[in-house]
């Protein structure tokens, strides 16, 4: 908080006085400086603060020293009036360093010389990592993710695949950056490409590489839940990836973003376990894992026929449950 | 935004698949035999091929040739597509005392009274009963609250037709109209003795289009079908099932039921002996039975009982593939096709498929009763084990289970293990659905992979319809423990 609410007099009400007029989000747009009160503001050139607003009158407040040592912002009796937290001030406000106004459709606050300001960020942004360097890892990454995926899904030799798929995980790559970029310049001033393209690549390589160890663990130890369920791994690599873009565009907000995609991604696995349910009775996304890997990669014991049949026996009470619950 | 990333890896994937477009040998998809049950949706006629051509009929997938080889005549079942002759005044005299005790049956929806299906039947002597197709009053059988049927002479009466008793398994029933035979269709107490060459004469309202008698010859039974079949070397078409096939004295000799899509004039003939039996049956019964829904799964559990004691009779024919062991059963039911599938250098697939021409019909959309088995024997010399190991991963994904939509049966169930046999370690997948309508009945599928090599995978596919649980678990742990490698690399 300011301090100007400790202040015991006037002694304290120092000048220069600094108006910010602010966005709607909270960011400062303008600012200007005034040395003393009291400050009038309204759309005259006669005012110490011109508000260049249609909406505000020519002489539409003024700012005094009050006698609690406050601020005091007064209404001159323009039309549309100061709205203080969606009410109409009546004559006079006191005002502090964080109080915003609106006039017209102008918002605003005003600040003193002594105001408080928070201690600096530690800045933890690799500033060497921008530009062409990171793009260039991405955009790497992602070819790289293409072509083994390429290589992988290959049973004819076919050649021209290994420059389709390269190409369109670049494409993708450079549209979909290009749009966090362009939000990225709207809201954070600077474009970071670079930066994005980056995320998107290990994004990219982080898809293909948890479906691959996904499938390896899965097939080595018998752990079939391990594919049936890989849609939610991909959700939450996605859902990463999309928290390091925001986290690009705005970074003070870290942890409000980490909820929000935390909170997206749990949403997103609901939808997709839903619409298992809903399209095949099952929440598993496969009726069965249909991976085959080379022997090497098998480190669980088989099991003898007798103990499968066994398992198959047992299947019997849960399929006539079924058969009887819904008629 | 995040589904645009999912959605390209998909898209990587997928288009990945189809550019190998591995055409894993389907399993065992039968070639359709028409059942000669007329369309409803009456595009007939034109659709057809040759003379004896019809019509989208409901479809059987029995008795058959796997698609690759669609028209391969099997031994025994050759063509006869000459054009048949002129009718002779013997066909002229039988149609002219026959038409009056024979009958068009017509399935109605109860409500509008719309027909759905048509097909044939005929007065049995001077009895008020008549003799049809199972399949012909199928719907009214399994749906008595949405389905009635009437039938219409040849001199255009119509009046109820009410449902004595069915047999699912060789495809009859018998109904009961308001009227009596005069006597002229004569189904003996003894069985017929025909031979082969002898002239038959075919009764019956082919695509609704009137009725009709077609000449053609006796050849003998069908020894690939499970039940027997005359086989009639004439004309059948969609809508005369249900229909007579008598010699020219006016005995009964058989009753239209299918007839081959691929052959020209190859058609068969439910031996009348069956329809004796279901006669006796008829007269024994006090009153027809309420709902025949029971009655049709306790027919379609003693077929499953025959066919998996049948199937089982002798251990399981292992044949070679590369270096394994692979169970088979080559009978005179189960027909076994092969193919080979050379992907140019990179891979090959080598595949065998067999069928037990055992389905039987319950409705338009299901049929049961049936055993399949496939196994295909990929391999290739060049390809990395990681990438081999993604052509057979996308191989052994198997789509067609059925949807869970299906009112007839329950969503698939399915138990997954890495087991061995004797000498082949192996994924087995078992997915089990259970029949909604009749209880005890159950379609088993295995699905099996090798996992013993990282440059070959054998992969196969078994399919049990209709069966009891305790008979498709036989007929799994027979199939799977009957895997093994040759030692032969």
């Amino acid at each position: 908080m300011s301090d100007q609410a400790q202040a015991p007099a006037s002694a304290l009400w120092r000048g220069p006085w600094t108006i910010e007029t602010l966005a709607r989000n909270g960011e400062v747009l303008h600012r200007h400086r005034v040395a003393a009160l009291p400050i009038r503001m309204g759309r005259a050139y006669d005012n110490d603060f011109i508000v260049d607003d249609d909406y505000a009158a020519a002489h539409h407040a003024v700012v005094e020293a009050g006698e609690d040592g406050k601020l005091r912002l007064r209404d001159l009796g323009s039309r549309n009036g100061i709205v203080h937290r969606g009410r109409r001030i009546k004559d006079a406000l006191a005002i502090d360093g964080d109080t915003v106004v609106r006039m017209g459709h102008t918002s605003l606050r005003i600040r003193g010389a002594s105001h408080q300001v928070a201690p600096e960020l530690v800045d933890r942004t690799m500033h060497g990592w921008e530009g062409m360097l990171p793009g260039g890892a991405g955009i790497v990454l992602a070819v790289l993710a293409a072509l083994l995926v390429a290589w992988l899904t290959d049973a004819s030799n076919d050649l021209e695949r290994y420059a389709q798929f390269p190409a369109a995980a670049a494409g993708i790559g450079l549209v979909w950056s290009g749009l966090w970029a362009f939000g990225n310049r709207l809201f954070g001033r600077r474009a970071r490409l670079g930066r994005h393209l980056f995320i998107y690549g290990c994004a990219l390589a982080a898809l293909v590489g948890v479906r691959l160890l996904a499938s390896v663990l899965a097939y080595a130890w018998s752990l079939e839940w391990l594919t049936a369920y890989a849609s939610h791994a991909a959700v939450a690599t996605v859902a990463v990836a999309v928290y390091f873009h925001l986290a690009t565009v705005t970074p003070q907000y870290r942890r409000r973003l980490r909820l929000a995609c935390g909170a997206l991604a749990v949403l997103a696995s609901v939808l997709i376990l839903g619409g298992n349910m809903q399209r095949h009775g099952r929440t598993a996304d496969e009726l069965y894992m249909p991976v085959l890997l080379p022997p090497e990669l098998r480190a669980s014991p088989d099991v003898p026929v007798a103990d499968y049949m066994k398992q198959v026996e047992a299947m019997k009470r849960e399929i006539d449950e079924e058969r009887g619950g819904t008629p | 935004m995040k589904r645009a990333v999912l959605a390209f890896l998909l898209t990587c994937i997928a288009f990945g698949a189809a550019l190998e477009a591995t055409s894993p040998p389907a399993a065992a998809q039968p070639q359709a035999r028409n059942m000669t049950q007329p369309a409803p949706n009456a595009t007939q006629g034109t659709a057809g091929v040759g003379a004896a051509a019809a019509v989208g009929a409901p479809q059987m997938p029995v008795d058959t040739a796997p698609a690759a080889t669609p028209n391969a005549p099997l031994p025994g079942e050759s063509e006869t597509q000459d054009a048949l002759p002129e009718p002779s005044s013997g066909a002229q005299d039988l149609y002219e005392s026959a038409r009056g005790d024979l009958l068009q049956i017509r399935m109605l929806l109860k409500n509008g009274r719309t027909q759905s299906t048509v097909g044939s039947g005929f007065l049995v002597g001077t009895s008020n009963l008549a003799l049809t197709n199972y399949h012909v009053v199928s719907q009214m059988a399994l749906d008595p609250a949405i389905y009635t049927a009437e039938y219409i002479d040849t001199d255009g009466n119509t009046g109820p037709v009410e449902l004595m008793a069915v047999d699912v398994l060789h495809d009859l029933a018998v109904v009961r109209i308001n009227r009596n035979g005069s006597g002229f269709f004569k189904v003996p107490e003894q069985a017929v003795r025909l031979r082969q060459g002898q002239r038959l004469y075919s009764l019956g309202n082919p695509l609704d289009l009137g009725f009709a008698i077609s000449e053609g010859a006796y050849n003998g039974v069908l020894t690939r079908s499970f039940y027997d079949r005359l086989i009639f070397s004439g004309p059948i078409n969609s809508g005369m099932s249900g229909g007579p096939s008598v010699t020219a004295s006016g005995t009964v000799a058989g009753i239209n039921v299918s007839r081959r899509r691929d052959g020209e004039s190859v058609s068969f003939l439910v031996p009348v002996k069956y329809a004796q039996e279901l006669l006796r049956k008829v007269a024994e019964q006090p009153a027809p039975p309420g709902d025949f829904n029971p009655l049709i799964g306790k027919q379609l559990l003693a077929h499953q009982a025959g066919m998996v004691d049948k199937l089982l009779e002798e251990p399981l024919t292992l044949k070679g593939m590369g270096q394994y062991l692979v169970p088979v059963r080559e009978s005179g039911e189960v027909r076994c096709w092969g193919r080979s599938n050379a992907r140019g250098a990179v891979y090959s697939v080598d595949a065998m498929s067999c069928v037990m021409q055992s389905a039987v019909f319950v409705s338009d959309v299901q049929q049961t009763g049936n055993v399949a088995m496939t196994h295909q024997y990929i391999r290739s010399g060049t390809m990395d084990p990681m990438r081999f190991a993604t052509l057979a991963s996308d191989n052994f994904q198997v789509n067609n289970l059925g949807s869970t939509g299906d009112p007839r049966l329950t969503k698939p169930f399915c138990t997954e293990r890495f087991v061995h046999t004797r000498s082949l370690p192996m994924r087995a997948v078992t997915c089990v659905r259970a029949y909604r309508k009749f209880e005890g009945l159950y379609n088993f599928t295995l699905l099996t992979a090798s996992t013993d090599a990282s440059q070959s995978s054998l992969q196969s596919r078994l399919d049990v319809s209709g069966v009891s649980y305790e008979n498709g678990l036989r007929v799994t742990r027979a199939y799977l423990g009957a895997f093994g490698r040759s030692g032969r690399r």
